[in-house]
């Protein structure tokens, strides 16, 4: 089917790697490897991507999903403009970030992963799909109420001349009238 | 609403003992491995030289090797259907368990991936310590070349090491296989073609452990480990033996040997492995039929039916098939439950559509004849193309118990009423045989058309009832949850409809309340096939107490 978004695969598999690259760099910094130096860069790469790719955007076609609380992170990442629009600018970024990680034995998965999901961003990119923040719905995009219900009835419910609906007690036989509209009781 | 001990143990209880019993199996096997490895006479060495990540490690390990034979018995769905359908689990409380077969497939899944990180992280750890305490005196049993090896280049030659063993390259393999699998079901395709790499991670899975680097001591009777052993090198540690052990108690007679491990994968996981493998050629070959579509029907509000025709199938009402169409997509399956079974008087099958995604759409567009608008259109009659289409299954679900209880409580949203129109048909074919006595059938639709998909197959149904003097079996109420105008069914026909229509969501307290007054001292089934909201708040419900002392049951069917 030709229609996969590849754009959110990937940043499932962003988010993923970056999870991993900063276990690995935790790791290796906890471990005090030789080389911890990459590992620490592993951590602060990895929280960085994770912060990146943490708010989904949305679906070109079809009902997105937002993440819990992601909305402050859609904020800071829309902020950047076009630079987080371009999904060939996080494609590269991606591919940046993880080289340095493939230096040492403990990044070595996070960079491995982080590289598979900058090149299905770079699918993505190449298929011409971009990023767009989930925003809140706004007051103005609510359905607008058919125009029937605004007015209160200008005119009362037809009712028979008050002649007849003054109570005559000692005629109650002929005081009864139908009413013109049925009325039923109200039933759950 | 204050949750009842009876109701919710009713509701949760089986589930709840599962789950108790897989996480105590759990924890017993990593502990029983840890403290093999720990304390245990084959690994003193190998534990003075790696310390916990040995232990951690190993017992990860195993648990994985659980959880990766676990996690296929889920999905064998044929196996699951014939257990449900044969009556061979006679007790309904185990077969409610069947219903929650993909929650342990998730279960055992999120393990899988916790696991493998704990045991990618051990040994990490355990890469720096073999460098580390490099030892002389047992040159066997180490991995790196020389002491201080991750330590001595700049360059990753701990990562060349990594990579020129088998476990390193395919443990690095299968890390990446879990990554690309554990993609979300957000997106179905590539979910599925992700998913069916599990046979490459099986296979891998099962190589993982050859040229194992830890390696046992095998001859334990000859050389008691940390016996006194002469023409050693002089530590501290050897002094303060030498006066201990100087009457010679324990002295070893010869070099300790090691071996390492042979893989024991392949104990764990072949059995369900072949299982699953075996199911799914026995589903290939069961749906390599094509089928004959006899009858296509639209049908308001964008659903379509189909009435198919297949050669030696069955079905039981409430049950489920994938379809397939190469036409549309080679490799998709799409699950659709039955609305109509074949019976002895008639043949065919039907599903109810609705087209919501690119495939239902692509799909539709290929059995419905394209309108001509520029030709003159004669009344010539064309040959229809239908593609072909296979169907796997059926497969089984939680409405099968519909007929089961005494008391039923059915509730549909939208197109979720396709599982009980099934249910619906088989009792319009024959009411009487069933332990069923009572059916309550709720139906919540956004549009008032909605209810035309089954408008006359209900009041078939209750014409029937009250004709045959049974007028409290079935207990209709139909709810249209968009208040903006005032709707109504204006056919003579659909009058039983009409009055039993309402506009407005229904108010499932006061629901569950009127039948349980109805119904004391009883267990109801409540089944519900609809969207998230109305099913967590029935599941709510049913977990909380009841006045009348009715126990409600409640089963969710979910549209996987």
């Amino acid at each position: 089917m030709g229609k996969i978004e590849w754009a959110m695969w990937a940043n499932e598999q962003a988010l993923a790697s970056g999870l991993i690259l900063l276990t690995g760099g935790i790791v290796g910094v906890a471990g005090q490897f030789r080389g911890w130096q990459f590992a620490a860069y592993g951590v602060a790469a990895g929280v960085f991507v994770c912060l990146l790719e943490y708010p989904r955007g949305k679906r070109s076609k079809g009902t997105s999903v937002a993440r819990t609380g992601q909305y402050c992170f859609t904020v800071c990442v829309k902020a950047f403009g076009p630079l987080t629009r371009n999904y060939y600018v996080r494609a590269f970024l991606h591919a940046a970030i993880c080289v340095p990680g493939g230096f040492m034995l403990a990044t070595v998965l996070g960079c491995v992963c982080l590289g598979i999901a900058s090149l299905i961003y770079l699918a993505a990119a190449i298929r011409g799909e971009h990023w767009e923040p989930i925003l809140p719905r706004t007051e103005t995009q609510r359905k607008p109420v058919p125009p029937s219900i605004k007015n209160p009835p200008s005119n009362p419910p037809p009712r028979p001349p008050p002649e007849m609906r003054r109570k005559r007690v000692d005629d109650l036989e002929g005081a009864a009238y139908d009413n013109p509209i049925p009325v039923t009781a109200n039933e759950y | 609403m204050v949750v009842s001990v009876r109701s919710w143990v009713a509701n949760e209880g089986g589930k709840h003992l599962v789950l108790m019993l897989w996480l105590g199996a759990n924890t017993w096997l990593f502990v029983k491995t840890f403290l093999l490895y720990s304390t245990g006479q084959q690994y003193y060495y190998l534990y003075k030289m790696l310390g916990l990540g040995l232990c951690i490690s190993r017992a990860s390990a195993s648990v994985l090797n659980l959880n990766c034979s676990l996690v296929l018995l889920p999905m064998c769905r044929s196996l699951l259907t014939f257990f449900r359908g044969t009556h061979t689990v006679s007790s309904r409380k185990t077969r409610r368990l069947l219903d929650k077969s993909k929650t342990f497939h998730v279960a055992c899944g999120v393990a899988i991936c916790i696991f493998s990180v704990v045991h990618v992280s051990a040994h990490l750890a355990n890469v720096v310590n073999f460098s580390v305490s490099f030892s002389d005196d047992f040159p066997a049993l180490n991995l790196a070349r020389y002491r201080g090896e991750m330590f001595s280049l700049r360059l990753p030659c701990s990562l060349i090491g990594c990579f020129s063993s088998v476990p390193g390259v395919t443990g690095v393999l299968l890390v990446l296989i879990l990554f690309l699998m554990f993609t979300s079901a957000s997106n179905y395709e590539i979910f599925w073609y992700t998913h069916n790499l599990f046979i490459v991670f099986y296979i891998i899975l099962m190589v993982h452990m050859v040229g194992g680097a830890l390696k046992y001591q095998t001859n334990i009777m000859a050389h008691p480990p940390g016996c006194f052993r002469m023409n050693q090198s002089s530590s501290a540690e050897q002094g303060e033996e030498l006066k201990q052990h100087e009457d010679g108690e324990r002295r070893c007679r010869e070099e300790a040997h090691f071996q390492p491990h042979y893989p024991q994968t392949w104990l764990w996981v072949s059995a369900p492995l072949c299982l699953y493998c075996a199911e799914r050629f026995y589903r290939y070959i069961r749906s390599s039929d094509p089928v004959t579509i006899v009858t296509i029907i639209k049908h308001p509000c964008d659903v379509m039916e189909l009435r198919m025709l297949k050669k030696n199938f069955q079905a039981r009402p409430g049950q489920y098939i994938l379809l397939n169409c190469p036409g549309v997509s080679s490799f998709e399956n799409h699950p659709f439950t039955l609305t109509t079974c074949p019976t002895e008087n008639k043949e065919t099958f039907g599903i109810h559509l609705r087209v919501v995604g690119d495939w239902t759409e692509r799909f539709t567009q290929l059995l419905l004849p394209q309108p001509k608008i520029d030709v003159e259109v004669l009344p010539v009659v064309q040959q229809r193309r239908y593609p072909k289409v296979y169907v796997d299954g059926p497969f089984g679900s939680p409405s099968e118990e519909v007929f089961n209880y005494d008391v039923s409580l059915c509730v549909a949203g939208g197109i979720g009423v396709t599982p009980f129109a099934c249910v619906l048909h088989a009792l319009l074919d024959g009411w009487t045989g069933f332990r069923l006595q009572r059916l309550y059938f709720v139906w919540v639709c956004r549009e008032l058309q909605s209810f035309y998909w089954f408008a006359e197959l209900l009041c078939a149904l209750h014409h029937k009832l009250w004709q045959e003097n049974r007028p409290d079996y079935f207990n209709l109420k139909l709810y249209i949850s968009q208040e903006d105008r005032l709707q109504s069914m204006s056919e003579e026909k659909y009058g039983p409809l009409a009055s039993r229509l309402q506009v407005g969501r229904p108010r499932w307290k006061l629901l569950l309340d009127e039948i349980g007054r109805a119904n004391k001292q009883k267990r109801v089934g409540v089944f519900c096939c609809g969207p998230k909201g109305i099913s967590r708040t029935l599941h709510r419900l049913c977990n909380s107490a009841c006045s009348s002392g009715t126990t409600f049951e409640f089963n969710k069917e979910s549209f996987s």
